[in-house]
């Protein structure tokens, strides 16, 4: 089961090898590893990036709006190849009903407890929904119209295991037993050229939607303790540069040959993210829950101002699996949620790069209608999900919970969260039908 | 390189990369002398050997309730668990313990309550290699368990399915083999169990909070109570080959469909006890059932600890582990550690380079590994890291680069670049 639910985006033993210039990048890096943070460091992080940048600027001919002029929700036309998809998940199935909140009475007489009081709730101008007051922040965002929501979404056979509901969520084929993701789908589809691992970014733990056949993705698990130490005194360069040799020539073993495969990507990855990611150690601490989508969302925002040809990038959070004391701990996470978003999208204004983003939220189910006696909610079915982009029709919320016609108490997924990952597939250029066995709907959720 | 290779040597060290996560320099001597039966048997049942019964690396650690004494008291167990794992002469049990520490998941970090989950661990490590049903029966009215899938705050009249359903789908028999309503009849049939905080977290029942409705359960009527769901859950059909294969896959990495057939019936036959099955997935690895596996942070660690003689402190090895992602006594969700692969990642990738460069540093002078390391002898560096098939031909070109450019320390690079290997990381 365990190896099922979270196997992570890696290089696959048929995946065709490491290019020549992903391999010197990395090399590129080892004489600037005695000085992580320092000068020499910085330079040649600038000096990729730069290059990156050059190359970028040097091929695109078609017409990008300038930094200083970019809006939200304004401008249209960023070539496709500079656009990036960022996934939010919330582990454990989040409690949709109490996050993006229907004006049914039924709501508040199935949840005498747990029911969020009316007075605090934050309504969503043009519709009969309100937020979790958590997620005032995003208020502007809706107001702006740059944002919509969706209402009783999931999968066909939703289930509420975690574990199959993620599977689903991840590979988007319910039934298919599939081992690759949706976005994995895509980055194999789209693939030209060199296969280089920075083209997807899993923050926060490897999410399984990007695992596909060819590509290669990068996990950062917690951006800030990425980085490569060695003793003092010891012959940095000398060891890192012995340490990438052990990944070649390849084996013909395919399980040592993957883990030969992870180490030139990851000097990449730790050349390239130690610019945008802190790299403060980390005191040692009982429960490993560093990670914030703020902070995350931040790393995400100094990936994309990089420039360096990211196209996904998922940003991964545990803790929505509220059976019990749901209240305090759900305020937390979704002002987490709804504060990060709220700063990344800001941080893109400043950095000019709004225009070039997409975020959407995901979590594999939703909560039963009915609290629980322990002031929580059980596994449920239908969902909801938020699209944030500059090209989003936003200021909706698409469908509806369906409180007349609930399944086993559970809310119908009426609306297919595929038609939400074909919008996204669309505005990144697609191709999207074949990854996602469409069509399906849109749902108008792309205003062109 | 196979799975375990053919000669005793080979087939020794396979069980001691697997089963005993590891050994200090000159054991795979002795053990070879003994012969692989004979430390299978050693692994099995050290006590027929002589070697005294574990205890509890938390036997004299006395529990201060105040507030700003628990998160060291926490680093201060954990760390204890750490230095036992390396110190043990029981590894086998450890390992197996760690086996059902990531089956079960509990976690610190929802139970939050240091001797709770302490004595969860106990009862995992002393239950080991038992009787399944019993583990579970014990499991079930756990402490820490009753908080971690909230069975403490289930009642009659508002029952909470969390522990139903994972009872289900990942303790005893997998998804497919039940229903909704199976998850639901074990809610309500389990109920009535309390932790009582303000009693020292006693575990007690509480019939007031019981509904004794019998409840069809598996196609069983008249299900009540803790018992009888047990009894229904581990004996129904697909529970002994869904805790096989989970076994098989752990220690074996994908182990083949005929190989994990075999094993659940003998699992059936032998009442599902868990020490005939541990026997016989090591033998079958030795026969050539498994394939190449990624060795977690924590094993990972571990073995290098043993190999080296480092001295790093408890607190060090901590913060390694932190680097690497896996804290022990904090699995991310109620699954269990993530999935081998997760090892390959780049955060994974990272920690394990620098908690390499640690350990070689903290290796102390005459060491075997840094003798070795320093005389160019990859042969037996190799052999002590228990590959004695010898590194691949990446890694030995790395390291007698390494060894031939002008660093300085020169044994304790070429040690650190080889432990942070592929040929190290892939068991």
């Amino acid at each position: 089961m365990t190896d099922d639910a979270t196997p992570d985006p890696r290089p696959r033993p048929d995946a065709p090898h490491l290019s020549r210039r992903t391999f010197i990048g990395a090399a590129g890096g080892v004489a600037g590893v005695a000085a992580i943070g320092g000068g020499v460091w910085a330079a040649l992080v600038r000096e990729r990036v730069d290059d990156s940048a050059g190359r970028a600027a040097a091929t695109t001919t078609t017409s990008m709006a300038p930094r200083t002029t970019t809006t939200l929700g304004g401008v249209a036309g960023v070539p496709h190849d500079q656009r990036v998809l960022v996934i939010v998940e919330l582990a454990g199935g989040n409690d949709a009903l109490n996050t993006l909140v229907s004006a049914d009475g039924r709501y508040r007489d199935n949840r005498p407890q747990l029911a969020l009081p009316e007075s605090e709730l934050v309504a969503l101008t043009g519709t009969d929904f309100a937020l979790h007051p958590s997620l005032a922040s995003l208020v502007p965002l809706w107001e702006a119209g740059s944002m919509a929501a969706v209402a009783g979404v999931g999968m066909a056979q939703q289930s509420r295991s975690h574990f199959k509901a993620m599977d689903t969520w991840w590979s988007a084929v319910p039934g298919a037993g599939l081992k690759t993701g949706w976005l994995g789908r895509w980055l194999d589809a789209t693939l030209e050229g060199d296969n280089d691992p920075l083209r997807a970014i899993a923050l926060g733990g490897g999410s399984p939607a990007l695992v596909g056949t060819r590509t290669l993705a990068t996990v950062v698990r917690s951006p800030a303790g990425f980085t490569l130490q060695t003793a003092p005194g010891s012959d940095n360069d000398a060891i890192v540069e012995a340490f990438l040799s052990t990944a070649g020539p390849l084996s013909d073993q395919p399980e040592l040959a993957a883990a030969q495969y992870a180490i030139p990507s990851t000097l990449s990855a730790v050349e390239l993210l130690a610019s945008v990611s802190g790299g403060a150690d980390q005191e040692f601490s009982l429960a490993d829950d560093a990670n914030t989508v703020t902070d995350l969302l931040q790393t995400a925002a100094g990936i994309i101002d990089l420039d360096i040809g990211t196209r996904v990038i998922t940003v991964g959070i545990n803790g929505f699996d509220t059976h019990a004391n749901q209240l305090g701990n759900h305020a937390a996470l979704l002002a987490d949620v709804g504060d990060g978003i709220a700063a990344f999208l800001a941080r893109l204004e400043v950095d000019g790069n709004a225009d070039k983003v997409m975020l959407v939220t995901t979590s594999e189910f939703g909560r039963r209608v009915a609290e629980n006696g322990s002031l929580g909610t059980d596994h449920g079915q239908g969902g909801c999900q938020f699209v944030v982009g500059p090209e989003v029709a936003g200021g909706r919320v698409v469908g509806d919970y369906d409180f007349g016609s609930l399944q086993q108490g559970d809310i119908p997924a009426m609306l297919d969260t595929r038609s939400v990952y074909s919008a996204a597939l669309d505005w990144l250029g697609g191709p999207t039908d074949e990854i996602l066995d469409g069509p399906h709907d849109r749902l108008d959720l792309l205003s062109v | 390189m196979t799975t375990s290779g053919n000669t005793t040597r080979d087939q020794v060290a396979w069980l001691a990369r697997r089963a005993a996560w590891g050994l200090r320099p000159g054991q795979l001597d002795e053990l070879e002398a003994l012969g692989t039966d004979a430390v299978i048997d050693l692994l099995l049942d050290p006590s027929a050997s002589g070697v005294a019964a574990e205890v509890s690396p938390w036997a004299d650690l006395v529990y201060d309730p105040e507030q700003g004494a628990q998160r060291e008291q926490g680093v201060d167990a954990l760390g204890r668990w750490m230095t036992r794992l390396v110190e043990t002469d029981r590894p086998f049990e450890h390992a197996m313990a760690w086996f059902w520490h990531d089956h079960f998941a509990v976690s610190y970090a929802v139970v939050n309550y240091l001797p709770v989950l302490l004595a969860h661990l106990d009862l995992l490590r002393e239950s080991a290699l038992g009787d399944f049903r019993r583990l579970i029966r014990d499991v079930s009215t756990d402490a820490a368990m009753l908080i971690f899938l909230d069975g403490t705050t289930s009642t009659g009249e508002a029952p909470n399915e969390n522990y139903g359903r994972e009872l289900l789908e990942l303790y005893t028999m997998g998804i497919g083999n039940y229903t909704e309503d199976d998850v639901q009849a074990a809610a309500v049939a389990l109920t009535g169990w309390v932790v009582a905080r303000r009693r020292g977290y006693e575990v007690f029942f509480a019939p007031p909070r019981h509904d004794p409705t019998p409840q069809t359960f598996l196609g069983r009527p008249g299900v009540s109570g803790v018992d009888a769901v047990v009894d229904a859950a581990v004996e129904h059909p697909a529970t002994p080959g869904f805790i096989a294969g989970k076994l098989a896959r752990h220690f074996l990495g994908p182990a083949d469909t005929v190989a994990v057939n075999t094993l659940a019936a003998s699992f059936a036959d032998a009442d599902l006890a868990v020490a005939p099955l541990a026997r016989a997935v090591l033998e079958a690895g030795l026969d050539g059932a498994g394939a190449p596996q990624v060795t977690a942070p924590v094993p990972w660690l571990i073995s290098v600890l043993k190999a080296t003689g480092s001295s790093l402190p408890s607190r060090g090895v901590l913060g390694l582990l932190r680097g690497m992602g896996q804290i022990p006594g904090n699995p991310p969700n109620v699954g269990g550690f993530p999935g081998e692969q997760t090892w390959l990642a780049s955060s994974a990738t990272a920690g394990r380079f620098t908690a390499a460069n640690v350990v070689a540093r903290t290796t102390p002078d005459g060491a075997p590994v840094l003798e070795a390391a320093a005389a160019r002898d990859y042969d037996t560096l190799a052999d002590l890291l228990l590959r004695p098939a010898g590194f691949s031909d990446a890694t030995l070109a790395a390291l007698d680069d390494l060894s031939h450019s002008a660093a300085p320390r020169r044994g304790e690079a070429v040690l650190a670049v080889a432990l942070a290997s592929p040929d190290v990381l892939i068991r």
